[in-house]
């Protein structure tokens, strides 16, 4: 495997239909040399359809593919030079485990030679060169999953295509998994777009995240920055999970503006330079639960709020609690287990505050289709 | 080999497991008088086969090989058989050829019209062949294909095609396409794709439908009578007019090796089909 840099993708109003349906509207996505580049979203919101456009199995309606800014819209799969990894594998179990990863090399003519010398590489990285004669049949669920991994990479394709690649895995094995693919991508330094509806694999996996809903591309960015910074009320609430506050915008200085919900002021700092909701206006917020403080007797927040425990569970790492408000309806709050302040229980009275930095103003979601 | 799983010796238990009822004893019954009726007219041809007369007959005194021995010891017995094995070869492979293709082709498609070639193809199947034969004299007259060869071959390679796209759809139903999208993904053309992975995939079913094509071929006698008169004399139609003519009982002897040779073309289907599963 060698180190010579990815490749970059560039997608332009990519759009696709199936008669009056549009899987993907209007989706433009940049991809840069070497990131490790997610396509999340639920099912149906067209983040399959991206990829089997990206990989040419699904021709779009409208828009362009560019690869390192050469128009590839039109070429056949088979002449893209994309490694792929598909959902369950598609190892092909009359060969074995050598012959599958050598099937990309035999298809481009190498000699026997050197076809065995990169399997071996390939099967190398992936830590598999004990089974190379085996079937695909008879070989556990992870260890599929890195021949595809290695099959996919031994022709040092100019991108690699990850679809649902640890779906199928149970719930430990996928997340070792993940740190193995981190790992891959940061060995062999190539561009890979994974498609996936897990969450939590996007957040561990990608340098940049592209959130689909609904066919259209809602927000992109770090995880960092789309968890802590979600543009609207859906990438909040897939990403990890939010209480949604509505108010109504009632000061706006500086820094800062203050939203009224009843007899509750939620008070929200404003990033310089980010667009400010206008006086009078219908505003949300979304806010982590995490985020979101017990208070003590005498002690201030920016935001405070009282409620009633409303039921609780515990998690070993923390308390689930829901706190039934007057104002806000009820809040889901994420206290740390160790060294709570109080033991919950149903009925409980408590005083939840928060600074003015931890919640994040978001959009209503758009699509009206 | 491989032994099948529950055969045999797990066969009670299996049958306990299933949870249906048991079989009563009317069921029973009728299903061995069904497997009786099937049976018995080739259990006849057994002991005559081996009878020590000269005419069509059950053994009197003792019972003889020498029909059998005729069969190697005749010219005309001989010709026959090596021209009906001839015929079946050549049919045969043309009409894997076609079907294999056709079965792909349909497959690939998937569209109705693609369902609608499907079904033409099995027409051959479902005509009755004496209608088909009649057609084909009119035809092959035209053709100068009467009493050919050629012919024969053409005339049994159609009417064998049905087999095989019908055993080679049914393999590609459990074929799994993204296997095909993984190819062409790592840069298989068409072609590559085709031998390296769906034919190798699918090659049970081309195998099976070979050899029912096989068999249709090598027993298939009502286009022969009509297409064919001196040049070309397969081994049913032999078997024919020497039932009409004389009544050689080395004509058992022919049919039970006939027996004997389909069934073992049946169990060579039925371990293949045994292979499929296990891989």
């Amino acid at each position: 495997m060698s180190s010579t840099a990815g490749h970059a993708l560039a997608l332009r109003g990519l759009t696709r239909r199936y008669g009056s349906f549009v899987a993907v509207r209007d989706v433009s996505l940049n991809v840069e040399s070497g990131e490790f580049v997610t396509l999340l979203g639920p099912s149906g919101s067209g983040k399959t359809t991206m990829l089997m456009m990206v990989a040419g199995f699904t021709e779009p309606s409208e828009g362009t593919i560019l690869l390192d800014g050469r128009d590839i819209t039109a070429l056949p799969p088979e002449r893209r030079d994309f490694g792929m990894v598909f959902q369950g594998y598609a190892l092909f179990p009359h060969m074995t485990v050598a012959e599958n990863v050598a099937f990309p090399l035999r298809v481009r003519g190498l000699g026997r030679a050197a076809r065995e010398e990169k399997v071996r590489a390939a099967l190398d990285l992936v830590q598999l060169d004990r089974f190379a004669d085996r079937k695909p049949a008879q070989l556990s669920g992870g260890q599929q999953q890195r021949v595809a991994l290695a099959r996919a990479l031994v022709f040092d394709p100019a991108l690699l295509l990850l679809d649902e690649p640890l779906s199928a895995l149970d719930k430990k094995l996928r997340g070792e998994l993940q740190e193995e693919l981190k790992a891959l991508h940061r060995r062999v330094g190539r561009t890979f777009i994974n498609v996936t509806h897990d969450q939590e694999e996007a957040l561990r996996l990608s340098d940049r995240v592209a959130i689909l809903d609904h066919g259209r591309l809602v927000q992109q960015g770090s995880p960092l920055e789309l968890y802590e910074r979600p543009a609207t009320r859906f990438v909040a609430d897939f990403l990890g999970r939010s209480n949604f506050l509505a108010g109504v915008v009632r000061e706006v200085r500086p820094g800062a503006m203050a939203l009224v919900a009843g007899g509750t002021r939620l008070v929200q700092a404003v990033a310089y330079g980010a667009p400010k909701l206008a006086l009078g206006t219908p505003g949300l917020l979304a806010l982590r639960p995490e985020k979101i403080s017990l208070l003590a007797e005498g002690e201030a927040a920016d935001t405070e709020v009282a409620g009633e425990i409303a039921a609780w569970s515990y998690h070993g790492t923390g308390f689930a609690l829901s706190v039934q408000t007057v104002d806000l309806g009820l809040l889901q709050v994420a206290l740390p287990a160790w060294r709570a302040p109080i033991a919950p229980a149903e009925g409980m009275a408590v005083r939840l505050g928060w600074p003015a930095d931890a919640s994040v103003p978001v959009a209503e979601d758009s699509h009206a289709a | 080999m491989v032994r099948r799983p529950g055969s045999a010796g797990s066969a009670r238990r299996a049958g306990a497991m299933s949870g249906g009822y048991g079989a009563g004893r009317f069921a029973r019954g009728i299903a061995w008088a069904t497997v009786l009726y099937l049976v018995l007219p080739i259990t006849i041809v057994l002991p005559v086969s081996l009878t020590d007369q000269r005419f069509l007959s059950l053994p009197h005194e003792a019972l003889s090989l020498r029909h059998y021995a005729n069969i190697f010891a005749s010219p005309a017995w001989l010709g026959a058989i090596s021209q009906s094995f001839m015929l079946a070869v050549a049919s045969t492979a043309l009409a894997v050829a076609a079907g294999t293709l056709c079965a792909i082709g349909c497959w690939r498609l998937g569209r109705r019209s693609s369902e609608m070639v499907r079904v033409l193809m099995l027409l051959p199947l479902i005509i009755p062949s004496i209608v088909y034969a009649v057609g084909l004299y009119r035809w092959f007259g035209k053709l100068d294909l009467l009493d050919r060869f050629l012919g024969v071959v053409l005339a049994h390679a159609v009417t064998g095609i049905p087999y095989v796209v019908i055993t080679v759809s049914a393999a590609l139903a459990a074929f799994d396409p993204r296997l095909e999208q993984a190819a062409r993904g790592m840069g298989a053309s068409l072609p590559q794709t085709l031998r390296w992975v769906i034919l190798p995939r699918i090659a049970p079913g081309i195998a099976s439908g070979a050899i029912f094509a096989f068999i249709h071929s090598w027993d298939e006698l009502v286009m022969v009578l009509f297409i064919t008169s001196r040049q070309v004399f397969t081994l049913p139609r032999k078997m024919w007019d020497g039932i009409n003519e004389n009544l050689d009982p080395t004509m058992a002897a022919v049919a039970m090796l006939l027996v004997v040779f389909t069934i073992g073309l049946l169990w060579l289907d039925g371990a293949l089909r045994r292979r499929r599963r296990d891989a």
